[in-house]
């Protein structure tokens, strides 16, 4: 700071400024430091960019976790998908009442019509096992492989603490 | 020390195995301006101190990817407003949480600042600077203690030089009467 040189130089732009502060132009204007602050400032600074080079791993590794403006609407979007995907759709079919909520209300204030619900309900889940193609059972032969030997019954039966004996009573 | 033009350290930030030098040669160029300026806003010593190292950091992790758009001052410049501003807002959120007064607790920084040794008018011009809305303060401290052009300090904020000279001369204007009040 030029503090001899007049404001006419020191301020191109012609600024007139009041005589107080032409008086306390500075130069000095009282701040100081602690002594030897400005022979420190550069090492310090250098030991606070290694400090944060090794805690910041995560953040130069995943330079959005320093940015919660991004990750946390990207985090929220993702439990929201796997909320949506694989959570929900299985409560959501667990709570699925066999019948509506209005015919639940109408059966419980109305024997006859409950019965009669209930009646075509089972009616047609006696349908739906008519109409199940049940012929694969008809064409199921017993071949008698993979039957335990006696040793192994004897054995099974040993390890469960029962009697060999209980087979020859059948 | 300065032998280096701006443009000359950062070719030689640029080059990896003069990194270190060069960003030591730079904090050693520019920290007294950049303490000054930032401990004029934030008033303590330690607050300045943390403030003017997280600019240098900033500067670090950045100077590779400066473009040269502007001048290397202007963008350090830039830097210290933006982190001065940041810790005064985080600051004065602070100082709502404890229900006092922002301007309440910076008056009292300045009378506790114990590495301030200045005379009585001294005090009462930092004071009135301290009162002023902080846009005014920048403009007020760029153009009266560091000397900065309004076309510089333009370039820094991103305001109009006619915006820049209005908030100036108000600023002077307040000063004034604060200072010459007693």
């Amino acid at each position: 700071m030029k503090i001899n040189q007049s404001i006419q130089e020191q301020n191109p732009e012609n600024e007139t400024l009041p005589p107080i502060l032409i008086e306390l132009r500075p130069g000095a204007d009282g701040i100081n430091t602690p002594d030897g602050y400005f022979d420190s400032l550069g090492s310090r600074i250098v030991d606070g960019i290694a400090n944060r080079k090794g805690a910041s791993f995560l953040s130069v590794a995943f330079p959005s976790v320093s940015k919660p403006l991004l990750w946390v609407p990207t985090l929220a979007a993702v439990v929201a998908v796997v909320l949506l995907v694989f959570v929900l759709p299985e409560k959501k079919a667990a709570e699925i009442p066999a019948v509506d909520e209005w015919t639940e209300i109408r059966m419980a204030f109305d024997a006859s019509y409950a019965e009669e619900v209930l009646l075509s309900e089972s009616h047609a889940v006696d349908k739906e096992i008519e109409n199940m193609d049940l012929s694969y059972i008809q064409s199921a032969t017993y071949t008698g492989k993979n039957e335990p030997t006696q040793d192994e019954i004897s054995e099974y039966l040993k390890d469960l603490e029962i009697e060999p004996d209980i087979l020859n009573e059948h | 020390m300065s032998e280096f033009t701006d443009n000359e350290l950062i070719e030689l930030f640029r080059n990896a195995d003069m990194k270190h030098y060069a960003f030591n040669l730079l904090v050693r160029k520019y920290q007294e301006k950049i303490y000054f300026f930032v401990r004029r806003l934030v008033i303590d010593h330690d607050d300045a101190d943390d403030v003017v190292q997280n600019i240098f950091i900033k500067i670090y992790k950045n100077l590779d990817s400066f473009r040269e758009d502007s001048k290397l001052f202007t963008w350090l410049y830039r830097i210290a407003v933006n982190e001065s501003l940041s810790f005064l807002k985080n600051k004065r959120i602070h100082c709502y949480l404890s229900l006092a007064s922002p301007e309440a607790m910076m008056m009292k920084a300045l009378q506790e600042d114990t590495h301030y040794d200045g005379t009585e008018i001294q005090k009462r011009l930092r004071e009135a600077i301290v009162k002023l809305p902080k846009k005014q303060q920048l403009v007020f401290n760029m153009r009266y203690y560091d000397d900065l052009s309004y076309a510089e300090i333009s370039d820094i904020l991103g305001t109009s030089v006619g915006a820049l000279k209005a908030s100036y001369h108000i600023a002077v204007k307040k000063i004034e009467a604060s200072v010459t009040a007693n």
